[in-house]
């Protein structure tokens, strides 16, 4: 019992992580929180099927094809959702034109995807064993991408100028620095850790049009627990959300888990509605 | 003189005498074919019904028409697609039954169109056939010309219900859905169902389908002491991870439920095959295989009729298929027997008993619409399948 709580919560909590530095990565870049994030997980595990399963490509080909349809969703939500409400950020406009879109993309897949979970390939051929590769993958795909990103914001110049626009939008232009071109890459990336995501926990999740919603809800609690924006409390929030969240199936069961969850959420956004990881950030008057 | 209002109701009264004494029926009448609307989705989500049933419906009106119509009438097939839309298909239905003036309504052929549809069809007076399960769609008060030439939600999960009481002898039971509509609903209507057969229900409970793992819940069965699991779904995703679930646990409790149970895309997210055993679901006596491996003499020769006719049945359900067929036939007898009249095909339908389809064997009366017997209303072996059909669950008396 405590094995299948571990490697189910580590997995899902993996899965949460990243989907939580998704909304951050797209948040960071625009100001803009983007709730295309679940549908680019959903979108990860029904690209590797289709990729995989159907078209029956190699797993690293498939691997790449569904990170660059992963990037160039991140590009489109951009153009479409995220350019034309910039204007007017402080009207919280975003919230309809990207959960629009997600809507959008949810459908399509229905249609022409499927309503039905499909099989997602095993990944790797490995037999199966206590901790199996699909418990493991999500955990490796989370730690790859944070190591990844902290190599990127912390030692190269594009990863400086990305936190540079991230900290003050007006000043990183005035420096001379390609704002709308950082953006529409920073949203590429997120495209693509979104779509890892999918990718990397689709044998746990299935290539189901359906998760779409259910990672959008799961992904936005690590952000908020984490502190929006912050990638380690992200991490952090996502592994507590899925290890917790796991805990309660065993312990309650049934519908009651979703509600011990959403519960807990709640009391500790009470208690520090800054987030846990955050300090308070200080407000000018 | 002015026009008083007396005048004014005379005059209409007169008017209205008039319209109901009739025009004279053309004299083409006679000769005019009989038009049946048909509302299958064949596209959108919920098309693979639809699909299997526009085959038999096609072969049984080309059937009809070859040897000659009914009564020299061809019949004449209006169909139109619902795309798997509720609101196409009351646009449809409202176009069938105003514009084309169709004789008889077939369909839609799921619940959720069937039930934004059948209003309008009742409105306008045509006798409506519908294959769906869904229990309120039957009502002979507000739905006087709607019959179901289908189970019911509540044969469906009595029948279930009486295979594993009846037939397994299994006493402690568990039942879970999943939280959709469907689910709940199922849960909530064949517990009491299972405890007034005298079974102890010893765990009941609804998961959200996207749960990845079902563990916890399938433990607490166990502990319960469940000696059968009935699930209530139509998510494969769900089932199968049920279904993978007992396998890795090693737990080999027969699953017994509805037909998505049986299906191509509860297979295909199947871990291993093995895992389909003792799985049993929904599904119909005449189209089911006996433990000699044969079909009912009826079905056989349906089955040759299709092969015959090169329609294709191993890539969906043989049920659906006959019962496509069988709408067209019960048609044409209807007509044969009563005529056009909507009144009259009504009237003859409720006196329909026994009607021999290859689907089932239908019986209507004023009172009630569902016409589909309990005791063709069986289970069957989920990893059987062959040909669109599947064996009759183990131990069900021949």
């Amino acid at each position: 019992m405590l094995l299948s709580i571990v490697s189910y919560g580590l997995a899902m909590g993996g899965i949460y992580a990243l989907i939580g530095i998704t909304y951050n990565v797209m948040f960071t870049a625009s100001r803009v929180f983007s709730f295309t994030a679940g549908a680019l997980g959903m979108l990860g595990g029904v690209m590797g099927s289709l990729f995989i399963f159907r078209l029956g490509l190699p797993v690293v080909v498939g691997f790449l094809a569904t990170l660059a349809g992963g990037a160039i969703i991140g590009v489109i939500t951009e153009l479409v959702a995220v350019r034309p409400v910039l204007k007017s950020l402080e009207q919280h406009l975003y919230v309809l034109s990207t959960l629009a879109f997600a809507l959008m993309i949810q459908q399509f897949t229905a249609i022409e995807w499927s309503t039905e979970p499909q099989p997602f390939p095993r990944l790797l051929a490995l037999p199966r064993g206590a901790f199996d590769q699909q418990f493991w993958l999500p955990v490796l795909a989370c730690a790859a991408t944070v190591f990844g990103l902290e190599l990127l914001y912390r030692h190269t110049l594009v990863g400086r100028a990305f936190l540079a626009i991230a900290e003050d939008n007006y000043a990183a232009r005035a420096l001379g620095l390609p704002e709308r071109r950082l953006r529409m890459a920073s949203y590429a990336m997120a495209g693509m850790i979104g779509a890892l995501a999918g990718f990397a926990g689709g044998e746990v999740l299935l290539a189901f049009f359906a998760n779409e919603p259910m990672l959008n809800f799961y992904g936005f609690v690590p952000v908020a627990l984490g502190g929006i924006g912050n990638n380690r409390g992200a991490v952090i929030g996502g592994f507590a959300l899925g290890l917790f969240q796991q805990a309660a199936n065993y312990v309650v069961g049934g519908v009651f888990a979703s509600v011990a969850v959403f519960a807990v959420f709640i009391i500790v956004l009470l208690a520090r509605p800054e987030g846990l990881t955050r300090a308070a950030a200080a407000r000018r008057v | 003189m002015p026009i008083t209002r007396r005048h004014v109701l005379a005059g209409s009264a007169a008017a209205t005498a008039t319209v109901a004494s009739g025009f004279a029926r053309p004299a083409i009448a006679a000769s005019e074919p009989i038009k049946i609307g048909f509302l299958p989705a064949l596209t959108g989500p919920s098309s693979s019904t639809g699909v299997a049933i526009n085959r038999g419906t096609i072969l049984a009106v080309d059937e009809i028409n070859k040897a000659g119509g009914v009564n020299g009438r061809q019949i004449e097939l209006i169909t139109r697609d619902t795309q798997s839309d509720p609101t196409k298909a009351v646009n449809a239905t409202a176009e069938l039954t105003q514009r084309d003036h169709v004789q008889v309504l077939w369909g839609p052929l799921n619940s959720g169109e069937a039930l934004a549809a059948t209003p309008l069809g009742a409105r306008a007076g045509v006798p409506q056939l519908d294959p769906c399960w869904v229990d309120s769609l039957i009502d002979v008060k507000k739905y006087p010309r709607a019959f179901r030439v289908a189970p019911s939600n509540q044969q469906v999960g009595g029948a279930a219900n009486h295979y594993v009481v009846d037939v397994l002898k299994v006493n402690k039971v568990a039942v879970i859905g999943d939280t959709t509509g469907y689910g709940t609903a199922s849960v909530e209507a064949y517990v009491p169902m299972l405890k007034a057969k005298g079974a102890n229900v010893v765990y009941q409970g609804d998961t959200d389908a996207s749960n990845p793992d079902l563990k916890p819940e399938l433990l607490r069965m166990r502990d319960a002491g469940a000696e059968a699991i009935m699930p209530w779904s139509v998510n494969a995703g769900f089932l199968a991870r049920i279904l993978n679930t007992r396998g890795e646990m090693g737990w080999d409790v027969p699953v017994v439920g509805q037909t998505t149970l049986g299906s191509g895309q509860t297979k295909a997210l199947l871990e291993k095959p093995e895992n389909w055993a003792k799985v049993y679901q929904n599904n119909f006596r005449p189209c089911s295989y006996d433990a000699s491996g044969k079909l009912p003499a009826r079905t056989a020769e349906f089955v040759d009729k299709l092969r015959a006719n090169k329609i294709e049945m191993g890539d969906t359900l043989l049920w659906w298929i006959a019962i496509g067929y069988d709408i067209p036939h019960l048609v044409a007898t209807a007509v044969r027997e009563a005529g056009t009249d909507p009144a009259a095909i009504t009237a003859y339908l409720n006196s329909v008993k026994n009607y021999p389809g290859v689907y089932g064997t239908f019986s209507w009366t004023a009172e009630q619409h569902n016409g589909y017997p309990d005791d063709e209303v069986v289970m069957c072996a989920a990893d059987s399948f062959r040909d669109g059909a599947f064996n009759l669950a183990p131990g069900y008396s021949a």
